[in-house]
């Protein structure tokens, strides 16, 4: 599958096009005016997974998402970028005592990102500035239509792990997880195979996910050692 | 236009002067010297004058990366530090403070994020008046007060320091107390474990008042041929991906491994390196501490192989420990001491760690204050009361406390054995186990001395296991520390993925196998005419007397000795190869002409 998720206005045709020859998913209208594709053979939501008793904190997961997600024209043609991590839209914290939290977009079933976007609903698609892409459920932002407000990053950080990110220079909302069009690169490169690409349960838990959170957790449970958040 | 790969930049900080600049590194000198330890090595040949005080203003204290560094090629994030070594000193001193170079290779993810930053080194000259740490996030560059970090153990240092310093994903490299004291033998640690060990780079860092770098950035460099690059990228990755006995091993126990394979084989130092073999070697190798201790495997930034373990130590002492006991650091201060209690050596490691002191050579002098002792060449009371008996762990955490603070027995101590054996005399330099000052490694010579006498002698920072034994491993040793790769995975970089190839991906520039390999050459032979500059002479690549009058008593291995005809023998024909002056040690001015070095002439 090609890097189209990327390309917002490709992935709304794309949509569109998904209803008009009616595939196999049942179609789910949100109560929030974003469309959820629940597609049978796969459940809900598939994101990427991470197992923190094997994350070894190399950051391979950073460097391959950057360089499938930030390609690079070369003669004409779009290759692999160069990897740069601070491009990534997973990230790896590391902490003292030693554990490494990969964190991730989570595809959250209720998306309080989505419904912190104060942009009205497109009457033709009923997408907001930030929405749900009908294919793969991948948060993803309308950058012609997205007002920098950083709404979406607020919530992502207050109620969730705090992925989402402004732009420093135009706000919109970066580093929402594009599952690489289907084929994530962090959980094909992971060496240590930390990380999986897993259809998720309706009813997961969503709180305390942000990586000081999980590090206390982990770093009890390895160690037994407690520590709270504040003092990682 | 700088060479691609590079950015071409060094930030230089000047600590008298509190202020910093960006300059540019000639191109000539990236492909003759690449990077790291090569060209740390030119800058300091450049500016720094002969006999220069190590521990003065003047002295350069360097973070070098590679190009590889940053750059997701796996196990290649290394940084080198290079700086004019405190530890070293020749036999026949031409000025007060004559020492070599000193290059010391820490992994982490440091190198990677100087690169971030924009950088390809950070060089620190001068002195600050009080302590200071310098804070890097890309273009900004600023010199902080360090004075309520000042004094901290280093794991207290990177839990306060990262909870403090905000937001976002620092990188960051300390000293602890030892460096803080002016500790010869102290080192620069980063995430609480790895260290630029060697070489006494820490007690350079305290000397200029710096208590930390911490840096942050969001660049990379540009490739010339990206995919070309990539190509190899991924042809690496799947060769580690395969997941071989190799990369399992490395995961499994790491170099701990080697604790039990090389006291079988009688390459260990064992009581001060009177012995190959350690009888008890299995209490705490591996096996013991997967089972006790070890919780997760860590890995450098982009590796697979994951060689650092940390875990929790319980017993008489409660220890997290952050990273070992690796091979140097189970030998150096377990095997070497005769101590086999598991959780002892874990605090030791750790008390070590958190000081700031080199393992290695905090373990060999001990061992040499040991046998000491134990042949009442010194008493108790020189001892200042410690009662430094062979295994025992309680007497060599109270000594490491006061070589920390330089503190009594601690003060000579600090200087390790070359100081001591000076000190106490009645015939102790023979079990003085160090070349040029500097304290030999866990690595013992006699079983394989062809190699290990060599490798040892002639190493341009003084004793060196990693130095290599034959002229070809030292060069390779040396494009490896330049390039920013780790030796512990240059086996998969062979054929089509040699490091050269990937040079020539990354940088566009034609290397020829030739080429690549007398890069390498020049950068050892620079490092020599350095040593040569400050005073050292064949005389000085010499190893200890033990070796040639000590024979193994114990294991397989019983009766191995160094024939000392044999090492003369193997020292003319090392200097043959090289293209030096036997007589002299130097190389000759045609060896230095055909490697582009008559600069140095």
């Amino acid at each position: 599958m090609s890097n189209k998720i990327s390309h917002q206005g490709v992935s709304r045709r794309h949509f569109l096009s998904s209803l008009g020859f009616g595939t196999a998913g049942m179609v789910l209208l949100g109560s929030y005016g974003f469309v959820i594709r629940r597609d049978h053979s796969t459940g809900t939501v598939r994101a990427i997974a991470v197992n923190f008793d094997e994350c070894a904190g190399c950051r391979t997961c950073e460097a391959v998402c950057s360089a499938y997600n930030h390609m690079e024209s070369v003669n004409g043609r779009m290759v692999n970028g160069i990897g740069n991590p601070a491009l990534s839209n997973i990230r790896v914290y590391h902490y003292n005592p030693d554990i490494d939290i990969p964190s991730t977009c989570a595809l959250c079933n209720d998306a309080p990102c989505v419904e912190a976007c104060p942009v009205d609903p497109d009457p033709e698609t009923g997408y907001r500035a930030l929405y749900r892409d009908p294919e793969l459920l991948t948060i993803t932002n309308d950058r012609e239509r997205c007002i920098g407000c950083g709404s979406c990053a607020d919530a992502c950080r207050e109620l969730r792990a705090g992925i989402i990110r402004s732009n420093p220079e135009i706000g919109n909302p970066e580093h929402m997880c594009t599952l690489c069009g289907g084929d994530p690169q962090c959980v094909k490169y992971c060496p240590f195979d930390a990380l999986s690409y897993v259809v998720m349960d309706d009813d997961r838990n969503l709180d305390g996910l942000s990586p000081r959170k999980l590090a206390a957790k982990m770093i009890e449970k390895l160690y037994n050692i407690r520590v709270t958040e504040t003092q990682l | 236009m700088s060479t691609k790969g590079y950015y071409g930049r060094m930030l230089e900080v000047d600590l008298t002067a509190m202020s910093s600049k960006v300059t540019m590194i000639p191109d000539e000198d990236i492909k003759k010297f690449i990077g790291g330890r090569g060209l740390g090595t030119k800058i300091l040949f450049d500016r720094l004058k002969p006999g220069t005080d190590p521990l003065s203003p003047e002295n350069i204290l360097m973070f070098m990366s590679g190009p590889f560094s940053g750059l997701p090629i796996p196990s290649s994030s290394r940084t080198c530090v290079v700086t004019k070594s405190p530890r070293t000193s020749p036999l026949s001193p031409q000025f007060k403070s004559g020492s070599t170079v000193s290059y010391s290779n820490m992994g982490g993810f440091f190198g990677p994020e100087l690169r971030f930053a924009g950088y390809d080194a950070l060089l620190i000259t001068g002195k600050a008046e009080k302590p200071v740490y310098i804070r890097i996030h890309n273009d900004r560059v600023t010199i902080e007060d360090a004075g309520e970090y000042w004094g901290m153990g280093t794991d207290s240092f990177d839990k306060t320091f990262h909870r403090e310093v905000g937001e976002g994903r620092w990188e960051s490299c300390y000293i602890g107390p030892a460096g803080e004291n002016l500790v010869p033998m102290a080192c620069i640690i980063n995430t609480a474990a790895r260290a630029a060990g060697r070489g006494g780079t820490g007690c350079v860092m305290g000397s200029k008042n710096l208590k930390a770098v911490v840096v942050k950035g969001n660049k990379m460099p540009n490739i010339a041929r990206l995919e070309n690059y990539n190509d190899l990228l991924e042809k690496v990755r799947q060769s580690f991906m395969k997941k071989d006995e190799g990369v399992m091993s490395w995961r499994y126990g790491g170099t701990t491994d080697a604790l039990a394979s090389s006291s079988r084989a009688g390459t260990q130092a064992v009581k001060n390196y009177s012995e190959g073999t350690f009888g008890e070697i299995e209490k705490i190798g591996t096996e013991a501490n997967r089972k006790e201790i070890w919780k997760r495997d860590f890995a450098c930034y982009a590796c697979q192989l994951a060689c650092k373990k940390s875990g929790y130590a319980k017993g008489a002492y409660n220890v997290q420990v952050h990273d070992s006991p690796e091979y140097e650091t189970g030998t150096m201060l377990g095997a070497n001491l005769l101590i086999s209690d598991l959780n002892g050596l874990h605090r030791l490691i750790e008390l070590a760690d958190d000081l700031g002191i080199d393992i290695i050579s905090v373990g060999n002098t001990t061992g040499f204050l040991m046998e000491a002792y134990e042949r009442g060449d010194i008493d108790r009371e020189f001892l200042d009361g410690i009662d430094l008996t062979w295994g025992n762990v309680e007497a060599t955490i109270e000594l490491m406390h006061k070589i920390s603070k330089r503190e009594g027995i601690g003060e000579p101590a600090s200087k390790g054995v070359k100081e001591l054996a000076g000190i106490i005399g009645k015939g102790s330099d023979q079990y003085a186990i160090h070349v040029k000052g500097h304290e030999l490694a866990a690595w013992n010579i006699p079983v394989n001395s062809d190699s290990w006498a060599v490798c040892y002698a002639t190493s341009n920072r003084g004793a060196c296991h990693m130095n290599g034994g034959n002229a070809r491993r030292q060069d390779s040793a040396c494009l490896r520390d330049s390039l920013g790769a780790c030796s512990f995975a240059s086996s998969w970089y062979r054929g089509e993925l040699q490091y050269q190839n990937f040079l020539k991906a990354i940088t566009g520039l034609e290397w020829s196998d030739e080429e690549f390999n007398r890069a390498g050459e020049r950068i050892f032979n620079l490092e020599k005419m350095f040593n040569y500059r400050e005073g050292f002479r064949r005389e000085d690549d010499f190893i200890p007397e033990k070796f040639f009058v000590n024979k193994f008593t114990f294991g397989e291995h019983a009766g191995a000795i160094v024939d000392r005809a044999k090492f003369q023998e193997n020292m003319d024909s090392y200097y043959e190869g090289r293209g030096w002056h036997k007589d002299t040690s130097r190389p000759t001015d045609e060896t230095l002409g055909r490697l582009g070095l008559s600069f140095t002439i």
